[in-house]
C-alpha cells in the first residue's frame, strides 16, 4: 500500500516553461505541469489551442523550441537514443488510426514488438492475441484494416499502441473520426485500460467520459492552460472566464 | 404499417429491363445518345475497314518465310557465326543458358504455389520446345540443337523436384541463384581463352534478342535498389547527399539516352586506360541502368510523397527507428502505389535496348535490318520481319504489364 502510494504521487511527466513555435505562430506559451504516475488527464480547449501539439510534443513528434520535457526520468532533447527511449514507452492514439494499410491486423501490432524490443514472433503474436481479446475483436487477426470498420480500427490501433507494454498513453482525439454508433466502442476499451492504472493524457471532447474518468481536467486556450482542476471543479464551478464560456458552448 | 406496400423492406425489385444483359450492356455503352449511336457506328465501320484490309494482306499477300529463314538468329544474333565462334559451335552455350533459366522457373513455380508463375514456366518452356519443330532456318539446325531445346521440358521438372524435395525452394534461394544464373550465363557466352570448348566470343559478336534480354533483365534488375536509393537519398536532411542525388537524378533525365551511349563507348574508353576492364557490353548496360534508375527515383519519390503524414508518427511513436520505417512502413507502401509507374520505365527500359545499334551491337532489331540490307532479295519481306519485331516485343512487354496486374491484385492495391 505504501508503495502504491509512493508510485501514485511519482510525478511521470514533468513540463516546464514549454514552448512552441509554427513558423512565427506562438502555439504553445509557456506549458508548466506535470501528470503523476496512473494519473488520467483530459485535456480540453478550443481548436487551435494547442492541445494536440502538447502531447504530440510529449513523445517528439513535434519538436518543442523552449523549456524541458521529463519523461519517466529521461529527459526529451535531440539525443535520438533518448527520443527512442522515451517513444518506446510512450503509446499513441490518432485521430486518424493510423494503421499500416499494407499490414494486416496481427502483422500492424507485432511488428514494433518484434523491431523494437526483440521479442521472438511467437510472443509477440501471443501478446497481439491477448490484447485483440482485450479490445474485443480477437477474430480479426488475419483482416487488413480496410476490412474493418472505424470502431474496430481504432481498437486496433490502441492494441498496437499496448503492445510495447508502455507506461503511458496518449490519446490525441480518438473518437473525432468515428461515426456515433462507434464511439462508444472505443470508449469502452480505454474505461477498461483507465482501471487498470494505465498512465493516460487524453484531448478528446467527450464531455462525459471526461467527467467519468478524468482525474484532473486542463483546459487550453491560446498555447497556455487556463484552468486545471479535477472534473468535479471544473465541470461544476469554473474559475475562468473563458473556461465558463468554452462549458457553455460545448454542454448547450 | 408502410405508407406505400410496394417498398417494404423485404422486396428488392430488378432492375429495369434497359439496365440488364446483352441489350442493357449495348445501351449504356454504345447507344446512350444520338451522338454516341453515331460515333459506334462510324467506330464499327473503320474498325471493320481495317480489319478485312489487314487479314486480306494476312492471308493473300504476306510472305512469312523470312522469319523461318532468320529463326534463331533472331534470338542469338551474329553468335555462333564463323567471325564470332571461329572453328566451334557454340550455340549450345545460349542454350545452356536457357536451361539454367527454365530450371529456375520450375523452382518459382513451387515457391509462388502456382498460380500465375505455374502459367508462365509452363508457357515459356512449352514455346522453347516447340522452337524444336521448327524447319531448318539460313543453316542446318542439327539435333544437338533440337535435343538442347526439348532439354528443357526436363530442367523445368527439375527445378520443380529441387524446389520441392530440396531446401532450396524459398525466395531467398532461388534470388541467389537467379543472381547465380546471371553471373553464369555471362561467363558461359564469354568464354575462357584456354578453356577447351569455351572459347572467347567478343561482345560485339553478342546479339539478338539474347542481347536485349540480357541488357533488360540487368538494367531491370539494377535500376530498382539504385533508383530506391536516390530516391531516399533525395528526401534526406543530409544536403550533400541530397545535392549529388539530385544533381544525378537531373543529368540523368535530362541527357537523350541515345547521347549518353554514344558518351559511354566514345569518352570513357579516352578517360580510363585501355585496358580498363569494362568491354562496351558492360558500358552500355551501366549506362541503360542508371538512366533508368533516375526515372525510377522520380517514380518512388512520387509514391513516397503520397503517404499521409500519420503513417510515419505512428511507426515513430512505436519507437521505431527510422531506417525500420523507411524499410517496413514508407516504401512498401510507396512502391505498390507506383507499381503501374515503375513497371512503365521497365518496359521503356526493355524497348530502349535496341538503341545499343549506335554502339555497334547488333540486338534482334539491328540485326534484322542488317540481314536485309545485306541481302536485297528479301527486302520485300521487311514488312512481315518488322511486324514479325513488334509483335516480339509485344508479347514481352504485354506480359510485363499483365504480371504487374496479378501482383497489384495480389497486394490488394487500392483496396488497401
Amino acid at each position: 500500500m505504501d508503495t502504491e502510494t509512493e508510485q501514485l504521487s511519482e510525478d511521470i511527466i514533468v513540463c516546464t516553461d514549454l514552448h512552441k513555435w509554427f513558423g512565427s505562430f506562438h502555439v504553445l506559451r509557456g506549458i508548466t505541469t506535470s501528470v503523476k504516475r496512473g494519473e488520467k488527464v483530459v485535456i480540453l480547449g478550443p481548436s487551435g489551442s494547442g492541445k494536440s501539439t502538447f502531447i504530440r510534443t510529449l513523445n517528439r513528434l513535434e519538436e518543442h523550441q523552449r523549456g524541458t520535457i521529463v519523461v519517466d526520468g529521461i529527459e526529451l532533447s535531440n539525443d535520438v537514443r533518448n527520443v527512442d527511449a522515451i517513444r518506446s514507452e510512450v503509446g499513441m492514439v490518432f485521430q486518424q488510426f493510423n494503421l499500416f494499410p499494407h499490414l494486416t491486423v496481427m502483422q500492424n501490432i507485432t511488428l514494433a514488438p518484434q523491431k523494437v524490443r526483440k521479442w521472438p514472433r511467437a510472443q509477440a503474436e501471443e501478446v497481439a492475441n491477448e490484447l485483440l481479446t482485450r479490445v474485443g475483436i480477437p477474430e480479426q487477426a488475419g483482416k487488413y484494416p480496410s476490412e474493418l470498420s472505424g470502431g474496430q480500427q481504432q481498437r486496433v490501433a490502441i492494441a498496437r499502441a499496448l503492445a510495447m507494454q508502455p507506461r503511458i498513453m496518449l490519446f490525441d482525439e480518438p473518437t473525432s473520426a468515428l461515426d456515433p454508433e462507434m464511439i462508444n466502442e472505443v470508449l469502452d476499451v480505454m474505461r477498461e485500460l483507465a482501471h487498470s492504472g494505465m498512465t493516460m493524457l487524453i484531448v478528446s471532447h467527450e464531455i462525459g467520459f471526461a467527467r467519468e474518468v478524468a482525474d484532473r481536467i486542463m483546459m487550453f486556450d491560446e498555447g497556455i492552460i487556463v484552468e486545471e482542476g479535477t472534473a468535479e471543479e471544473f465541470f461544476t464551478n469554473p474559475k475562468h472566464d473563458r473556461a465558463k464560456e468554452f462549458l457553455s458552448k460545448i454542454l448547450s | 404499417m408502410s405508407a406505400n406496400p410496394e417498398t417494404t423492406l423485404s422486396t428488392a425489385l430488378p432492375p429495369p429491363i434497359l439496365d440488364r444483359g446483352l441489350l442493357g450492356w449495348a445501351h449504356a455503352n454504345l447507344f446512350s445518345s444520338r451522338f454516341n449511336a453515331a460515333l459506334s457506328i462510324l467506330s464499327a465501320a473503320l474498325l471493320g475497314a481495317v480489319a478485312w484490309f489487314s487479314l486480306r494482306w494476312v492471308i493473300q499477300d504476306s510472305d512469312w518465310t523470312l522469319i523461318a529463314t532468320l529463326s534463331g538468329r533472331l534470338i542469338i544474333g551474329p553468335y555462333n557465326t564463323e567471325q564470332a565462334c571461329p572453328g566451334q559451335d557454340c550455340f549450345w552455350r545460349p542454350q545452356v543458358s536457357l536451361l539454367m533459366v527454365t530450371t529456375l522457373l520450375g523452382m518459382a513455380w513451387v515457391a509462388a504455389g502456382g498460380g500465375l508463375t505455374k502459367r508462365i514456366a509452363i508457357g515459356v518452356t512449352a514455346v522453347l520446345a516447340a522452337f524444336s519443330l521448327l524447319p531448318n532456318g539460313l543453316e542446318e539446325m542439327g539435333m544437338d540443337v533440337r535435343l538442347l531445346l526439348v532439354a528443357n521440358i526436363p530442367a523445368l521438372a527439375l527445378g520443380w523436384a529441387l524446389a520441392r524435395y530440396t531446401p532450396l525452394g524459398t525466395v531467398r534461394w532461388i534470388a541467389i541463384l537467379a543472381v547465380c544464373t546471371f553471373a553464369a550465363t555471362l561467363l558461359l557466352l564469354g568464354g575462357r581463352e584456354g578453356v577447351p570448348g569455351l572459347q572467347p566470343v567478343s561482345v560485339i559478336h553478342w546479339g539478338g534478342l539474347m542481347l536485349n534480354l540480357l541488357l533488360a533483365v540487368a538494367g531491370i534488375a539494377l535500376s530498382f535498389p539504385i533508383g530506391i536509393a536516390l530516391a531516399l537519398g533525395r528526401r534526406s536532411d543530409l544536403p550533400v547527399v541530397k545535392l549529388l542525388c539530385v544533381v544525378f537524378i537531373e543529368v540523368f533525365r535530362g541527357v537523350p539516352l541515345i547521347t549518353l551511349l554514344f558518351m559511354s563507348q566514345v569518352l570513357v574508353p579516352l578517360a580510363f586506360p585501355e585496358d580498363f576492364p569494362l568491354n562496351s557490353l558492360y558500358r552500355a548496360a551501366i549506362v541503360i541502368t542508371l538512366f533508368s534508375a533516375a526515372y525510377m527515383a522520380e517514380n518512388i519519390r512520387g509514391g513516397l510523397q503520397a503517404l499521409h503524414r500519420g503513417q510515419t508518427e505512428a511507426a515513430q511513436s512505436l519507437g521505431l527507428p527510422n531506417w525500420q520505417i523507411t524499410l517496413f512502413i514508407t516504401l512498401p507502401q510507396a512502391i505498390r502505389n507506383v507499381i503501374p509507374a515503375i513497371v512503365g520505365q521497365f518496359i521503356a527500359l526493355f524497348k530502349d535496348t535496341t538503341l545499343v545499334y549506335i554502339i555497334g551491337m547488333q540486338d534482334i532489331v539491328t540485326y534484322s535490318r542488317a540481314f536485309i540490307q545485306g541481302n536485297p532479295e528479301f527486302i520485300p519481306s521487311a514488312l512481315e520481319l518488322f511486324i514479325f519485331l513488334g509483335l516480339v516485343f509485344w508479347i514481352f512487354t504485354y506480359s510485363m504489364s499483365y504480371i504487374s496486374r496479378q501482383i497489384e491484385q495480389n497486394l490488394g492495391v487500392g483496396r488497401r
